[in-house]
Formats: structure tokens, C-alpha cells, sequence
């Protein structure tokens, strides 16, 4: 059907509904665009092949999106493949209407060829997701969305429309196939920038600019001595969205993955990272055409989040999710509402530099001190030298042995204060930056810095240089192990028994990168290492994270979750690399474990090595 | 309405300790020093019947040496209008008697309508102080208040007896009431109130310290000892005296 002959009328028509669909999606597509570029700060350029690979990745081959979801991913990826192979057919399609020719019928008899195919997935994906969506209704979609239902419906008409038109069939019903095929992609582009379909436009370019740190929250500069005015701007700066986080509330496509992975949410709590992190600012955003809504955030829900960024790590459209260092900062520095339990926390630190108030600490008056000729700072944290589960402190120990063992110095900082991680997410940044500034006196001489603490090594490693040239280079107690036995300098062998599992730490595997050397550790001390359902990356919390620690009364299962999930993968060892990990295991793990079972046992990976090491 | 809250610098739960060497008092210069909690309480008592009204000023008043400016520091950050310290060497009294004698020195001339003091010190707990001062002012008194509310030129307090049992008791004001911890739920400073805090009126008051009806002669660490108790007999005998326990020397209601 080669051709087809369109009158001028047609044209006419043609080329009006094309430049009023244009005109509305840019429209549309701008309002949007000026709000996010009323955003603090800038949207971020540098590293650009990394991000292009990103982008690579996670836009063409659809990485996230099925690694998320397999068989949902799947269909996806077939419908995205299917419109991008759509592409030239679409432009070919309309060059027709005005009676211009793009492909010879040669190259256009290859390329039907080619699409053919894939307007059979895409066609297959689209019933399959909306099947889905209307069948199988999973929880983490929310409402039926009618839009999608009508896009669906739309998607099919046009893979059918374009096979009807690729064969011979009279003309007037090839033109009216024809007419219905364009009516329908000028349809969309009026229901793309209004709906959740948006992220076509906004999803490729989210990934690109998302920032490479997580989490990435904007740094709060105290300055006591400031002027009143000084301090209203700074305050004022508080409720303000960045461009980054603009941009990610009109990308966000509402699959509701981070509503799957959050802790809290499957613990029995009300955060519901989709609407109280992203959805529930966009009307705010469009009602307003300014950012400055960061307060609309849920409060209590952003008292709930454990800060585990899964629910950052598991959106396929780039989106930094979790906002509740914003939503916890305001509520701390601006309205002084603050939960009970962590008033005595803040004060602890303010008082003693310590999250328990205490004034001793026996394990840190047995161990090494720190002077210059000393290798590493051992840094301690609060959790192992005030015994916050006095079990750890065998673990601390053996990590010293297998120091020892390898013939490296240490020392602790007798002038050792918190990190910091406890107030810094739980929005005390006033506390945050006593504690911080104390701190880098303390580290003035350090050259290298080792901790078991994955939130610590993450505040002295990256969140400190947010704010402070840092001189030192931290590294994770599993990241030493690791190299030790790798140069050879320790040696550990195969003799752990039972089936051992390991538990992921947020702070060490998404925010600090590390999942390896855990691993390569445990493989050296056991041949029989199991995953757990949710590892890597893709751990689940063990739901102290973000201060919840000292959180006393909790409703929620939060802390359950995990431990659950360890019973169920029946091993008889569960490692960690986290002391926070191992206090909520420990307590956890016990009244859950079914009569008849042996007691899981709770070990760090120092724990681990050492029971195994050749002396 | 005018109000004023006594708060009082006490040592923090976790704080070592360390008499001095004539163990008549601590080694003040080792102690971490806090809020007393219940003042805490007093005080957002306080700001909220400031809230709610709109109107009125909150005075939060301290006794004791320098150091105390820290917890007056603290309130006004919270949200105190002004503050009054009456400022007194190390050798501060320890008698509620002396101790209200010098609040009401400070405060007869201001005419409050309503003074909130903790229900008693963390430190020596008494819990005499504010009752005292009420006295010494005339002004009506009330002690364990869980929860207040204000009524045309009266104030009715919900008192808490022994046993879960509530009193509720309507005076005239002005008065003095003593606040019970856990009635309402104290705030947290606001990075503005702390940066204010540093521009509101403090006053310092140095009146001379008269003598005192009680002093402190020795202070020591009380003995702890462990004791263990076997309860026998067959199963329905050791829970009717585990019940027994609980019930009377536990007080388990």
C-alpha cells in the first residue's frame, strides 16, 4: 500500500492535530520542567560517561525494571523495545500523510520485517501488564488507575492498526485504519505529560542525573553566630526541593517497588515511601509552581523510615525516594517536635559525646591506644564500647586478634565521640556537626581508620566530606579481612560448620558499596554458604537503621521481618558485618525460632574468621 | 497570665558520682549536670497555657551557682519569655525552707499567677519547694498535678493519688503547683529558640543566703545486696504465693 493518495483537506487536519497534540505535551511538559528548575542547586554534569553507561543500563536494557520484577520487567522491556523500534515507523507513518516518503520499499519491506515481531511482544506485554494491574491487582500498584487501563487500550489499537496497514486491503478502510492509528499517537501525546506515563519523557533523564551517593540528602550548614536573617534563610532553605528531587516526583511511573521493599511499610507501619516521599508532593509542586514543599511530607511516617534506602536502590526510573532526613531535620530544627526517646538521645550526646550517656567504657580502656607510628585508628563507635549488646564486645575482640595474627597496629581515640549517624538521620544537625567537628580533631593524625561500624565508617567516609576536607581513608573491618586474606597474611580455613548465611547491612552493601569481601570471607571459612531471599544490594533492613535503635516502643514488626527470613533459610549461623545488624538479630532471632530448632547462631564476620583462622 | 517555673540543675541519671573528701557533697566539678525532669515537664505545662491563651509570659527561675544558666539556657531556648537566677556561691542551700525563702524574695514583687515547680528534685527530692513557696506568697497550693486547665480566675488540677486513683481540684488563683513527670509532652528546643535564647532578658539576683534549718552531714552510697528467694511446694502452692509476692511486696496492682 505504497500509494495512498491524501487530499489537501486531510493535510490540513492532519497538521493542525499535530501541532495542537505538540503544543499541549510541551506545555504540559514544561509547566513541569520550570518548577524543577526552580529547584536548590544544580543538576549534576560531572562523571558524564558513567552516567551515560547508567543510562545505558537502566533505560535500553531495562536493568532495574526487571531485575525488580522479572516477568512484569519483562513485558515491560518488550513493550519499551517494541516503541523504540516504533520510533521510525511512527515518523514514517505521518511523513505518509503529507505525501513524503522516508523508506524506499525496499529498506521498508527489511524494517517491517524487523518491527513485525515486536508489535507481537509489545502486544503480549501490554495484555500481560494489564492483566496484571486488573486481575491480579498487586498491592504495591494501589488504585486502579483508569489511564493505564485506556493506555493499554490505546497501545493495542496501534500495534493492530500498524499490522492491518502493513497488509493489502482496500483503501478507504486503510485509510480509516490509518486515521485511527494517528489519532491514537496524538492521543498520547496529550495523555503522556498528564499521567504516570510521563516518565517515557522523564524516567531516561532522572537516571542520568541521579546522584551516584546514596543517600544524598543536602548538607545543613549550622553557623551559631549567624545573624537572625542568616538563620531565617537557612531555615526558610529547609522546606525547599532541589532540582534532583523535583525531577523525580514527575518521573515517578507509581509502580510502588519501593512500597515492596520498605521495612517499614512490611512491618505493619503507615510509610508508604510512593505517596508520603514522592506522590503525595506533586499536586503541591503543580498547585504552587514552587518547590518549597518538603513540609508536606508525612511526619510520622518519616519518623518510621529506617533510612535503609532500599526503596532509593529499587526505583527503575532513578529516583532518589527517601526524604526523611528532610521531613525529620524540619521537625527537629524547626518545629523542636521531637519523640521522647530521642530528646534523652540528643541530650546523651550533647552531654557525653555518646549515645548512652555513659562515662566508661571498660573494653575501651583495655584495648591499644592510638599514637602516630600506629597503622590504623581502631574506631569503636558507641554501640561496641558501651556495650549496647555486650555479646559484641567478644566480636571486637576478635577482630583485635585477627589484627594480631596479621602483625598490623592499632589503637582506639581515647577522645572518641558518635559518629554522628544517629542524630545526622534523625535531623539534629546541630548535634551532628558538634559531634562531627570534635571528631576531625580527633582524627587530625590519622592516616587510615578501620571500623566494624558500617554507619560510622559511612559518616567518617562520605558524610564528613560533604562537609570537611577529610585527610583520612576509612575502611569496613570485612574489607580488611578481605585483604588480608587475599596478600595471604592471614590464613582461614574451610572448617566452619553448619550452613551459614549472611545478612546484608543497609549501610555497608547500598550506601557503601561493598558486598564482596563479606563473602570472599565467609567462602574461605565454610563450603557451605547460602543466600538469603534478599541479598546484596537488595537487602532487606534489619530495621534499626535511621536511629530506630533507640526507638522503645515500637507497634510494628519492623525488626521482625528480617529475622523471620533467617529462620525460614534454616542455617544454623547468620553473619553480619554490622553491630546494629547483630543486636537486632540477637534479640530477634530467639522467640522466633521453632521449637525443636537449634538457636541460630548470631556472629560477626570477625567472629567467623577468627574461630577459623590458622594461628 | 503570668507564669513562672522554677527549673533546678540536677546531676543526669547516667553521671558518675565522686564525693568529696569531707563526704558532706559531690565532686561538683565531675558531675554531668541536667534538667531536673519534672521541671521539664513543669515548664511545657507552662508554654502550652501560654499557647493556648495566646497571651502571657513564661519566667522560668533557677537558684544556684554559674553552672545553672545552662539549664536557664535550656528553658528560654524552649520557649521561657525571661528568666531570673538567683545566683548563689557553691555553697547553695539544701533546704527547701531556705531554698523557697529566696524564690519568694525574687518573685514577691512580680505577681504571678501561677508558679509550676517539678514534683520534687532528682537530686535530694523533697518535693517541698514549690509548696513552700506557695505558702510563704499566699497563694494557693497543689501538688502532683497530671493535668491543669485554667478557669475563669481559677485553675483546676487533676492530682494523682495512690493506688491509680485521680483527684480533680478547682483553687482560685494565684497558685503554686508542684508538676508530676509524664503529664504532657515536653519539647525539644528549635534551632531558632536556641539562637534567640542568647537575646532574651536574663536576671541575676545575688541575695545573701541566710541560715539554714537542716544541713547535709555525710552523703554515702547506699548497700546493695541480692537476695534470693526459693518458693516450694507443688505447683498451685507456688503460684498462689508468687501471687501473694507480687500483690503485696512487689505491689503489682
Amino acid at each position: 500500500m505504497h500509494d495512498i493518495y491524501f487530499s489537501f483537506a486531510e493535510k490540513i487536519v492532519l497538521g493542525l492535530g499535530i501541532i495542537l497534540c505538540l503544543a499541549s505535551f510541551i506545555y504540559e511538559v514544561m509547566r513541569r520542567l520550570l518548577i524543577v528548575f526552580k529547584g536548590l542547586g544544580k543538576l549534576p554534569f560531572d562523571r558524564t560517561g558513567a552516567r551515560l553507561w547508567r543510562m545505558f543500563r537502566e533505560v535500553f536494557l531495562h536493568e532495574k525494571v526487571v531485575k525488580g520484577r522479572f516477568w512484569p520487567g519483562l513485558m515491560h522491556a518488550f513493550v519499551f523495545w517494541g516503541f523504540v523500534i516504533f520510533g521510525l515507523v511512527t515518523l514514517e507513518h505521518f511523513a505518509k500523510g503529507f505525501g513524503v516518503t522516508l523508506l524506499s520499499l525496499k529498506t521498508h519491506k527489511v524494517y517491517t520485517m524487523i518491527v513485525t515481531p515486536f508489535s507481537i511482544l509489545v502486544i503480549i506485554g501490554i495484555l500481560a501488564l494489564a492483566y496484571r494491574r486488573f486481575v491480579t491487582k498487586p498491592k504495591a500498584l494501589g488504585k486502579l488507575s483508569p489511564t493505564s487501563g485506556l493506555v493499554a487500550f490505546f497501545i493495542v489499537v496501534l500495534m493492530v492498526t500498524y499490522l492491518i496497514g502493513e497488509r493489502e486491503i482496500p483503501v478507504f478502510l486503510w485509510k480509516i485504519n490509518w486515521w485511527i492509528h494517528s489519532v491514537i499517537i496524538l492521543g498520547f501525546l496529550f495523555l503522556i505529560p498528564r499521567s504516570k506515563h510521563l516518565h517515557l519523557v522523564l524516567a531516561p533523564i532522572n537516571i542520568f542525573f541521579r546522584p551516584f551517593d546514596q543517600p544524598d540528602h543536602s548538607t545543613v550548614n549550622i553557623d551559631l553566630e549567624a545573624s537572625e536573617e542568616e538563620l531565617d534563610d537557612m531555615l526558610a532553605g529547609l522546606t525547599k526541593m532541589t532540582k534532583n528531587q523535583a525531577l523525580d516526583i514527575f518521573s515517578c511511573v507509581e509502580c510502588g517497588r519501593c512500597v515492596d521493599v520498605c521495612p517499614a511499610n512490611r512491618g505493619g507501619g503507615i510509610l508508604d515511601p510512593k505517596h508520603h516521599f514522592i506522590l503525595d508532593l506533586r499536586q503541591p509542586l503543580l498547585d504552587t509552581k514552587d518547590v518549597d514543599v518538603l513540609s508536606q511530607i508525612n511526619v510520622e511516617a518519616g519518623w518510621e523510615c529506617t533510612t535503609c534506602q532500599a526503596c532509593t536502590e529499587v526505583c527503575p526510573v532513578g529516583n532518589h525516594v527517601e526524604k526523611s532526613d528532610e521531613i525529620r531535620r524540619l521537625e527537629v530544627l524547626v518545629e523542636g517536635k521531637v519523640p521522647q526517646e530521642y530528646q534523652k538521645l540528643f541530650t546523651n550526646l550533647q552531654e557525653t559525646g555518646n549515645t548512652e550517656g555513659a562515662t566508661t567504657s571498660p573494653l575501651a580502656d583495655r584495648l591499644p591506644k592510638f599514637s602516630s607510628d600506629k597503622e590504623y585508628v581502631l574506631w569503636l563507635g558507641c554501640f561496641a564500647r558501651y556495650e549496647l549488646d555486650p555479646e559484641f564486645t567478644k566480636s571486637v575482640e576478635n577482630f583485635t586478634k585477627i589484627l594480631d595474627v596479621a602483625n598490623i597496629s592499632y589503637g582506639i581515640l581515647e577522645q572518641e565521640h558518635c559518629s554522628g549517624d544517629p542524630v545526622n538521620r534523625l535531623g539534629d544537625k546541630l548535634t551532628y556537626s558538634m559531634l562531627r567537628k570534635h571528631n576531625m580533631e580527633q582524627l587530625s593524625e590519622a592516616k587510615k581508620v578501620v571500623t566494624l561500624c558500617p554507619h560510622c565508617a559511612l559518616n567518617l567516609e562520605k558524610e564528613y566530606r560533604k562537609y570537611d576536607t577529610v585527610s583520612y581513608t576509612v575502611e569496613h573491618h570485612t574489607q580488611v579481612i578481605e585483604k588480608l586474606i587475599i596478600d595471604g597474611r592471614i590464613q582461614v580455613n574451610q572448617t566452619a560448620a553448619g550452613k551459614i548465611t549472611y545478612h546484608d547491612p543497609c549501610n555497608l552493601s547500598r550506601m557503601l558499596d561493598e558486598v564482596d569481601a563479606p563473602r570472599t570471607a565467609i567462602n574461605a571459612a565454610s563450603d557451605n554458604f547460602i543466600e538469603l531471599p534478599e541479598s546484596g544490594k537488595n537487602t532487606l533492613c534489619c530495621g534499626a537503621g535511621g536511629g530506630l535503635w533507640w526507638k522503645k516502643e515500637t507497634t510494628g514488626r519492623t525488626h521482625l521481618v528480617r529475622a523471620e527470613q533467617v529462620v525460614e533459610s534454616e542455617a544454623d549461623t547468620v553473619v553480619t558485618g554490622c553491630n546494629f545488624c547483630y543486636g537486632m538479630m540477637n534479640q530477634g532471632l530467639k522467640p522466633l525460632t521453632p521449637e525443636g530448632r537449634n538457636e541460630i547462631q548470631v556472629k560477626d564476620l570477625a567472629d567467623l574468621v577468627a574461630e577459623n583462622i590458622s594461628q | 497570665m503570668k507564669i513562672a517555673v522554677l527549673v533546678k540543675q540536677v546531676p543526669g541519671s547516667e553521671s558518675p558520682l565522686p564525693l568529696v573528701s569531707s563526704q558532706d557533697w559531690l565532686d561538683e566539678s565531675q558531675v554531668a549536670y541536667i534538667m531536673n525532669e519534672s521541671d521539664n515537664y513543669g515548664l511545657e505545662e507552662a508554654l502550652q497555657i501560654r499557647e493556648k491563651n495566646n497571651d502571657g509570659e513564661v519566667v522560668v527561675v533557677s537558684l544556684g551557682p554559674d553552672r545553672t544558666q545552662k539549664v536557664i539556657r535550656e528553658a528560654l531556648a524552649k520557649g521561657a519569655d525571661r528568666a531570673i537566677h538567683i545566683q548563689t556561691n557553691e555553697n547553695y542551700p539544701t533546704d527547701p525552707l531556705a531554698a523557697a525563702s529566696l524564690f519568694a524574695d525574687a518573685l514577691k514583687g512580680e505577681d504571678f499567677d501561677i508558679i509550676f515547680s517539678g514534683l520534687q528534685s532528682d537530686d535530694l527530692g523533697y518535693g517541698q519547694t514549690g509548696v513552700i513557696l506557695g505558702e510563704l506568697l499566699g497563694m494557693s497550693t497543689a501538688t502532683l498535678a497530671m493535668a491543669t486547665e485554667i478557669l475563669d480566675n481559677k485553675i483546676k488540677v487533676k492530682r494523682e493519688l495512690e493506688a491509680g486513683y485521680f483527684q480533680w481540684v478547682t483553687m482560685s488563683l494565684p497558685a503554686s503547683i508542684s508538676v508530676q513527670s509524664g503529664c504532657n509532652t515536653p519539647r525539644y528546643p528549635s534551632l531558632k529558640g536556641i539562637m534567640g535564647a542568647k537575646k532574651k532578658e536574663l536576671n541575676v539576683v545575688t541575695p545573701s543566703v541566710g541560715d539554714q534549718n537542716q544541713s547535709i552531714k555525710k552523703i554515702y552510697a547506699p548497700n546493695t545486696a541480692k537476695e534470693t528467694v526459693m518458693i516450694k511446694g507443688s505447683v498451685d502452692q507456688v503460684v498462689e504465693k508468687l501471687v501473694t509476692i507480687f500483690r503485696n511486696e512487689i505491689k503489682i496492682t
